[in-house]
């Protein structure tokens, strides 16, 4: 009983921190919670859908037929578990039923965000990315703040190689939140794929900003080394004095740069390299 | 004065604890029946827009600096030109609020719920339990609570600490919140002085009418138009160095 309790409490942590850890969920519902379900009361269906989603990501869709079908039972018209159920069928390869039901609920309830987005999600697992930018666009259209919307279609620009408007997008996030030295850092990769004196100039100030709001950002000085190395080289008149000084923060960049590396050996690499990711 | 005053020990258990218990009581149930009653409230969906567009719009003048110039101002005519996101025309949602059949449906529930048991309740515990001194706060207090605490009892000479049963009934819708939080959890329907509240707010702000878009929308307009483009990255450069 110890342990049944230890497990609903490390379950009740990986909600609140949003961690998906599927497959300790996935074992824990198989060791000792599957077999009690009607014990847990209010927090039974909480756990349910935690499970079921859990489910999907290992591919055990038996596990996850059994969590929905719980929660039938006790909301049988409910939007959550509709989209849960498309998920199931989604994990299944029947994609057509499962739009069928998300368009079903989208018709039913036009505020349902995350019907929308699952619709998104599917576009772009089958690969269809022009389609998943344009549904994304109307998506955005309704909820014209929702920030991870954006940081999504300037992905998916990215990979559709449409920097301009990637750009915009990642303006729209640093609009948002402009404190955070990933989205600048971003912006200007983005801008210096673009190429162009203009941008890349652009480029530098964002990567300045991403450094001024995280010393730490090396991605950040080696686009600061970058970009000046560009500028000097494109730039065909450079006077001496420009030129002296962009030289002079090229030797700045690669001083800090060998610096960085000499300190902190490559041991903790994967945390440096986890803390680059948006 | 007040201290060679007996009150009678059959008081306790027969207005005392019975007030306490049917005003619990009847909070729990208020709680079940507005549950039972609440309609889910349906959000328009140009409704959220609306709402998604002003957040966009307060964004992007706050943080302005933080984009280059031509970005700003692309934006800036997309939201602020002729038929831009925030000069769309749209209906009037307000006045037809008392045509709307859900609109009276909800107020009349919710007058079910809140309004009718206080009269019922409140007014059966006056008749049923009228006269009694229930109980004593144990400090003394000046004589103008006597109209507080002393609903029903008119005694000029009687110590302004002792308790009747009407006022004690009132301590007990106001007090007993705390409770109703450890048996129903937070954000629970049965507890009166909240709703009362509420209604106060409601009388004051007209109702709770949905608010007129037009407003803010306006609002958001001349402040965004009044926006200068001022670049916050100018001197990072010289900043970092």
């Amino acid at each position: 009983m110890g342990n049944f309790k230890k497990d609903l409490e490390n379950l009740r942590q990986f909600r609140e921190n949003n961690d998906r850890n599927s497959r300790e969920v996935v074992q824990i519902w198989i060791n000792s919670i599957g077999s009690n379900i009607d014990k847990l009361g209010k927090e039974k269906h909480v756990i349910l859908e935690q499970v079921c989603i859990a489910a999907l990501d290992c591919f055990q869709l038996k596990v996850a037929e059994t969590c929905i079908k719980g929660l039938y039972n006790e909301f049988p018209n409910s939007c959550r578990v509709q989209i849960l159920e498309s998920m199931l069928y989604e994990a299944d390869d029947n994609y057509n039923r499962a739009l069928q039901i998300l368009n079903n609920v989208i018709k039913h309830d036009g505020t349902n965000s995350s019907a929308r987005k699952r619709k998104i999600a599917m576009c772009k697992a089958l690969g269809r990315n022009t389609e998943a930018i344009k549904e994304l666009t109307e998506y955005l259209k309704i909820f014209m703040a929702d920030v991870e919307a954006w940081q999504e279609l300037s992905e998916l620009y990215i990979s559709e190689f449409d920097y301009s408007k990637a750009a915009f997008c990642v303006e729209e996030l640093i609009l948002h939140n402009p404190h955070n030295h990933l989205l600048h850092q971003r912006y200007a990769d983005i801008k210096y794929s673009q190429g162009g004196l203009e941008n890349i100039e652009v480029a530098r100030t964002y990567y300045y900003q991403s450094l001024k709001l995280n010393p730490k950002n090396m991605r950040a000085l080696y686009g600061i080394y970058l970009t000046t190395s560009a500028m000097l080289n494109t730039q065909k008149v450079v006077t001496g004095k420009k030129k002296d000084a962009a030289q002079k923060i090229l030797d700045w960049v690669l001083k800090e740069i060998k610096e960085r590396y000499s300190e902190n050996q490559v041991s903790d690499i994967e945390e440096s390299l986890a803390a680059l990711e948006i | 004065m007040g201290a060679d005053l007996i009150v009678d020990p059959q008081i306790r258990f027969w207005v005392f604890l019975p007030i306490v218990v049917i005003t619990f009581l009847v909070g729990i149930l208020r709680h079940y029946a507005s549950i039972l009653l609440s309609s889910q409230k349906k959000i328009e969906i140009q409704q959220l827009a609306d709402s998604q567009l002003l957040l966009r719009a307060r964004a992007l003048r706050e943080n302005s600096g933080y984009i280059p110039k031509n970005a700003f101002l692309i934006r800036k005519q997309a939201f602020n030109k002729e038929d831009g996101y925030l000069m769309q025309k749209r209906p009037a949602v307000s006045q037809n609020m008392m045509t709307d059949p859900s609109m009276m449906t909800d107020m009349l529930k919710g007058n079910l719920t809140n309004v009718l048991p206080m009269i019922v309740i409140g007014g059966w515990i006056n008749w049923m339990f009228s006269g009694f001194i229930t109980t004593k706060v144990p400090f003394p207090l000046t004589l103008r609570f006597k109209s507080m605490l002393q609903r029903g009892i008119e005694l000029s000479h009687l110590d302004a600490s002792w308790v009747s049963s009407a006022s004690w009934y009132f301590l007990n819708v106001f007090g007993l919140r705390s409770i109703y939080t450890l048996v129903l959890g937070e954000n629970n329907a049965a507890d009166q002085s909240k709703q009362m509240q509420e209604q106060m707010q409601m009388t004051g702000a007209a109702s709770g009418m949905p608010a007129d878009p037009k407003v803010p929308f306006k609002a958001e307009w001349e402040a965004l138009e009044i926006t200068e483009h001022q670049t916050k990255l100018a001197d990072v450069e010289k900043d970092l160095l």
